[in-house]
């Protein structure tokens, strides 16, 4: 069972406050390209959004390709996180992801997955439609 | 030193020379004017000549965001253009929402200054920090949605952001817009020229470096408290998340103040077909937010069947329903999106368009315009077939799209008959979709405002004819003016989003966490009256005074027909007495022209010093 964010796609608006709070909490600048959630827009057709982030899945491929052992267990959470320090960019985690929920920063130096704030996420916090949801 | 939300820099382009610089910003004029609407106005009187011809290479064509754009901080993603205007020759300041603004800025620029003219069709793409003037040829001709799509082709960037114009702007129509994010306008006061007689098709942006503030620890609990207290707790903005602004067409068709058939009244019988209430039942997809918007006004929106299917947009907003709407006698909101969807891909300004178009069905029905002078079409109010063919006329000026395509003052003058008479307008600006005869604040809002006919820079009708004041009484209306013009001066310039009704305290305190400077209520309201001053400098260098301060004489001598404003004028008495004591109230001369001592008080004493002939 996935232990990620759950996201209700109809809600959302695409205000991207989600990616500025992400960014915000995690690098202390707002900078959407460097947030761990993505949202995309496709308009005018179909006229929808698409939200990438981690699921947390149970079955992490992320984990089994790393070959630096980078992404390493939150043992309160019981999820994956990526350790920068050990990170070496080299894309493994993004080709093993089929739910294109991990990716290179801009800076191109580590790779950035939702880390779910350690038990608080942020974005779950700001979302003013109730778009995402964590736990139960 | 420590980042206090602005880039700290300005880009600079001359597109005659292809010469590119990028300059600090100067912070002593941001700390005087914050950004936006004072910011640009700032570089703008220092850095353009008085008198010189809009359309000329010698203006000066700025984009600016300010220091809370690109920030978590509610309903700050908005960019404004300014220039002098092409269509009134007045201070122009227009803004858009969308994605633009804050992409400019994480791509490196506070603001962007444009001088000179390009030799050939060209675009701006600006990435992080580095910057390129780039053959618009693919471009040129093309609508503002494929224009958007190309240029992300071409740069190989799928989030780059767009501000174009159209086939409007590139024929200088002086009431083209830029067009950003599909459905986003800097729409009013010709900013489409502005960017087409300088051969520029778009600036396009893509920015992975960021905005930093002074104080994020402080900054994200109290932003995330206030998205839930200020903002989407707000009963003030209830109306705004379930409806946006399409709730106006009904509050406005109550107070008899909803422009009907080239305002020749102030109630509509059509108005079920294009209220609140049909676009929610009749086209509504989904609510689609700007960035960093807790509201999500928009309504993203398609026609489902008939003649006009197909046809979607993000809205249509109120301006647009009153004037393509009801103020063409279109009873349908399905043929307004076809209209406005047109307005956007070819880069018009809707509420000058619906105007324009207004006066040649007002023409056509009165016999000055035969069938022949408006392109063979049965141009009558009402008529949708006809009607949804004009944006595309007025864009590619064929027939009588050549002569709406100057706007609506300007083609009446050519037009003749008393056709002038019949626009309503201020300085040459299209009315916004308030009647000032039934809410007689907006007639000094509209006669007072910096860039001509405009409801963004003072809304006396929320108290008036919306409200529980008497909307014909002058009493305290150019007070009313006097706070809406401070504060809005001040919104424009961090900016925020008309749809927030952020108060002074509140500004102060996002301004101090972002910034790190000491901020207050007392401060703002005096940066508010030192921007608005120096608008009215810039004005007053130009010409303008009290005798352009002035309203169509059909709102003094033709009274409305029907509803709560039936035989209700402007009259001329109340609307000279209201002009005076609102001189009054900010220490300009009778004659309207800013004083010494106004603008000494203001902080504008080395403007002061430019300006001779000030009493």
């Amino acid at each position: 069972m996935s232990k990620g964010l759950k996201a209700d796609l109809g809600k959302c608006t695409g205000c991207q406050m989600c990616m500025l709070v992400c960014s915000g909490s995690h690098v202390g600048k707002f900078n959407p390209s460097e947030a761990r959630i993505n949202v995309e827009d496709v308009f005018p057709e179909p006229g929808e959004f698409k939200i990438n982030h981690c699921v947390h899945c149970d079955e992490h491929p992320c984990v089994e390709a790393c070959p630096v052992e980078a992404i390493k267990l939150n043992d309160k959470l019981g999820t994956y996180f990526v350790d920068r320090e050990t990170c070496t960019a080299c894309g493994a985690c993004v080709d093993a992801c089929p739910y294109n929920g991990c990716w290179i920063d801009p800076s191109g130096s580590y790779s950035i997955k939702c880390d779910l704030c350690d038990g608080d996420p942020q974005c779950v916090a700001v979302c003013p439609k109730g778009v995402l949801k964590w736990g139960d | 030193m420590a980042p206090d939300g602005y880039t700290g820099k300005v880009l600079r382009v001359d597109l005659s020379s292809e010469k590119i610089s990028t300059e600090p910003l100067n912070k002593e004029w941001a700390r005087q004017f914050i950004g936006g609407k004072g910011l640009g106005a700032r570089y703008l009187f220092e850095e353009l000549k008085p008198g010189i011809d809009p359309m000329s290479p010698e203006n000066v064509l700025s984009i600016w965001t300010g220091p809370l754009v690109g920030t978590l901080v509610p309903l700050t993603s908005r960019y404004v253009v300014v220039t002098k205007s092409p269509l009134t020759g007045t201070f122009l300041d227009s803004y858009a929402g969308g994605f633009f603004g804050p992409e400019m800025k994480y791509a490196g620029f506070d603001g962007v200054i444009i001088k000179g003219k390009a030799s050939k069709p060209v675009y701006l793409w600006l990435n992080d920090g580095k910057v390129e003037i780039r053959d618009a040829r693919n471009v040129w001709g093309k609508d503002t949605y494929r224009t958007e799509e190309v240029i992300r082709k071409e740069t190989g960037e799928k989030m780059a952001r767009v501000a174009s114009i159209g086939v409007a702007g590139e024929n200088l129509s002086l009431i083209s817009s830029v067009t950003n994010d599909l459905t986003r306008n800097a729409g009013r006061g010709g900013t489409g020229a502005a960017f087409g007689s300088k051969n520029l098709k778009a600036v396009a942006a893509r920015g992975t470096l960021g905005v930093e503030v002074n104080d994020m620890d402080s900054l994200l609990p109290m932003v995330k408290e206030m998205i839930k207290t200020d903002v989407v707790g707000n009963p003030d903005h209830a109306g705004m998340i379930t409806d946006g602004t399409p709730v106006l067409v009904e509050m406005s068709n109550d107070a008899g103040i909803l422009p009907t058939r080239n305002w020749h009244d102030g109630v509509f019988d059509g108005h079920e077909g294009i209220n609140s209430e049909s676009i929610k039942t009749r086209v509504l997809v989904r609510k689609r937010a700007c960035f960093d918007c807790a509201l999500a006004c928009g309504s993203w929106s398609k026609v489902k069947a008939g003649a006009f299917s197909g046809a979607a947009t993000e809205g249509p907003e109120y301006e647009t329903l009153g004037l393509c709407g009801s103020n063409c006698g279109i009873k349908n909101v399905e043929a307004v999106i076809r209209f406005v969807e047109d307005c956007d891909r070819h880069g018009l300004d809707s509420i000058s368009a619906g105007n324009a178009v207004a006066l040649a069905m007002d023409l056509y029905e009165k016999g000055i315009l035969s069938k022949g002078d408006v392109n063979g079409l049965d141009l009558r109010f009402g008529n949708e077939e006809a009607y949804a063919k004009m944006p595309g006329i007025i864009a590619e000026r064929k027939g009588i799209g050549d002569l709406l395509a100057e706007g609506a003052l300007r083609a009446g003058r050519k037009i003749g008959h008393g056709a002038d008479g019949m626009v309503m307008h201020v300085k040459g600006l299209e009315y916004p979709a308030y009647d000032p005869r039934g809410t007689i604040g907006m007639a000094l809002a509209y006669a007072t405002s910096d860039r001509g006919a405009c409801h963004l820079r003072a809304w006396p009708v929320a108290t008036d004819a919306y409200g529980s004041a008497d909307p014909w009484s002058t009493e305290g209306k150019a007070a009313t003016c006097v706070e809406d013009q401070t504060r809005t001066s001040v919104k424009w310039s961090f900016i925020f989003c008309d749809f927030y009704g952020v108060n002074f305290p509140n500004m102060a305190k996002y301004y101090s966490a972002a910034t790190g400077y000491p901020s207050s209520e007392e401060e703002l309201r005096k940066t508010g009256r030192r921007i608005w001053n120096l608008t009215r400098a810039f004005n007053f260098r130009e010409g303008f005074a009290r005798k352009d301060d002035t309203l169509p004489e059909r709102m003094m001598n033709e009274p409305l027909r029907s509803g709560k404003t039936a035989g209700k004028a402007v009259p001329k008495e109340s609307f000279e007495k209201m002009l005076s004591e609102y001189y009054a109230l900010w220490g300009w001369d009778e004659q309207g022209r800013p004083t010494k001592a106004a603008l000494t008080d203001a902080g504008l004493g080395d403007i002061a010093s430019k300006l001779p002939g000030l009493g």
